[in-house]
């Protein structure tokens, strides 16, 4: 089975449809998807995750655009990760903090902005604010 | 020597016993002869003349050893002090010795590590240019970093979306009549197997990726592959499609 020698063209497909799927890990609604139909149970299922691991190395991981699937890969390792994941509310709530994580620099960046602006605002009362600090 | 035999010191204390019991008699047998008004046979006095002369000479003899002793004593003594003094001076430039040793071995022993550490990172260095070109690559599609615009009710995910997938080869399997993928994933035919039965496909992509000429490297049992960045483009061509098509459906919504 796994020992047939695949051409070129398999392989090259082979990795594009892996580099898919991998991706696909990201979303965790899928992954309360396949939890639902009881593939994250099956044996050989959890050896294939085990397997995608090497969409870590960073010759591999250059090529992913969705970086999220790698951590939910390191945690679908995990049975109770597996177990939990067919609540519809446990995928819901990893998508919540998923989004509220993937919005984190933008937060950050517009705080910092308005931090900016409040700073620039202030600048003209400067020196006022100085002469009364040096008493 | 006749110390070995008996202590000198025992000997003079006996010598000397023996000139007073000696002494003593003759002063008695003086003074029996004056009481008793008899010429004594001078033999006895003699005798004991001889014998007190004898013990003198013993005794003054036995002071010469005495003192003798007692010099070789002190030599004694003084090479005793001598030996402690090596004795302590050996023992510091032993703990010196032992400090040392312990600092160079903590030294060696950090050293290693050092070194250890250079490898390790001399093995995981990337070109930083790369590493530039990646964190573009996931920031402009907003993959990591949420769209500055985005508000909720926005489709746009740090996930590849339903519709995203539906998209992709994954998507499309069904469409296909390749057995070779089918039975090459490894360890599990299953998930090749039903992965079409869950996405329904909608845009045949399959033609346009293989057509791009990629070439990966083919390992064994490894199934370690490593194809140009071509498929990283057709990610991004599939979100455009994606984008165009959620647009559209979020506009029907």
């Amino acid at each position: 089975m796994a020992g047939v020698m695949e051409t070129e063209e398999q392989a090259r497909h082979r990795f594009q449809l892996e580099l898919e799927f991998v991706q696909c890990l990201a979303n965790p609604n899928y992954l309360n998807f396949l939890a639902q139909r009881g593939y994250l149970r099956e044996k050989p299922f959890v050896n294939y995750l085990k397997y995608l691991l090497y969409w870590k190395e960073p010759e591999y991981a250059k090529f992913l655009k969705y970086p999220h699937c790698l951590h939910m890969l390191e945690l679908l390792q995990y049975e109770h990760f597996r177990k939990e994941l067919v609540n519809a509310q446990c995928a819901k709530f990893i998508d919540e903090q998923q989004i509220l994580h993937w919005q984190h620099y933008s937060r950050k960046r517009t705080r910092l902005q308005q931090a900016l602006v409040e700073q620039q605002q202030q600048q003209p009362q400067a020196p006022s604010h100085g002469n009364t600090t040096s008493k | 020597m006749a110390a070995a035999e008996k202590p000198t010191k025992e000997k003079l204390l006996s010598t000397l016993d023996d000139i007073e019991v000696l002494s003593r008699e003759l002063i008695e047998m003086l003074a029996l002869s004056r009481t008793q008004k008899l010429p004594q046979p001078g033999e006895d006095t003699e005798q004991i003349l001889e014998l007190l002369v004898q013990r003198d000479k013993e005794f003054q003899e036995l002071m010469q050893t005495a003192v003798e002793q007692g010099r070789v004593h002190q030599e004694m003594q003084a090479l005793e002090k001598e030996v402690e003094k090596r004795d302590s001076d050996i023992q510091q430039l032993q703990k010196q010795l032992k400090e040392a040793e312990h600092i160079l071995a903590t030294a060696v022993y950090q050293a290693k590590e050092k070194l250890k550490s250079i490898d390790k990172a001399r093995k995981g260095s990337i070109s930083s240019e790369e590493i530039i070109k990646y964190a573009h690559r996931i920031s402009a599609s907003n993959a990591v970093c949420a769209p500055l615009n985005w508000v909720p009710g926005d489709p746009r995910r740090p996930y590849p979306t339903d519709l995203e997938m539906r998209s992709g080869i994954l998507g499309n399997m069904s469409n296909m009549s390749t057995n070779g993928v089918n039975g090459h994933l490894p360890g599990d035919a299953l998930a090749a197997g039903r992965l079409p039965d869950i996405l329904t496909p909608q845009y045949p992509w399959q033609s346009a990726d293989v057509s791009m000429g990629i070439l990966p490297p083919h390992h064994g049992n490894d199934f370690g592959l490593e194809p140009p960045g071509h498929n990283k483009e057709n990610e991004d061509d599939v979100e455009a499609m994606s984008t165009d098509s959620s647009s559209s459906s979020s506009d029907s919504d």
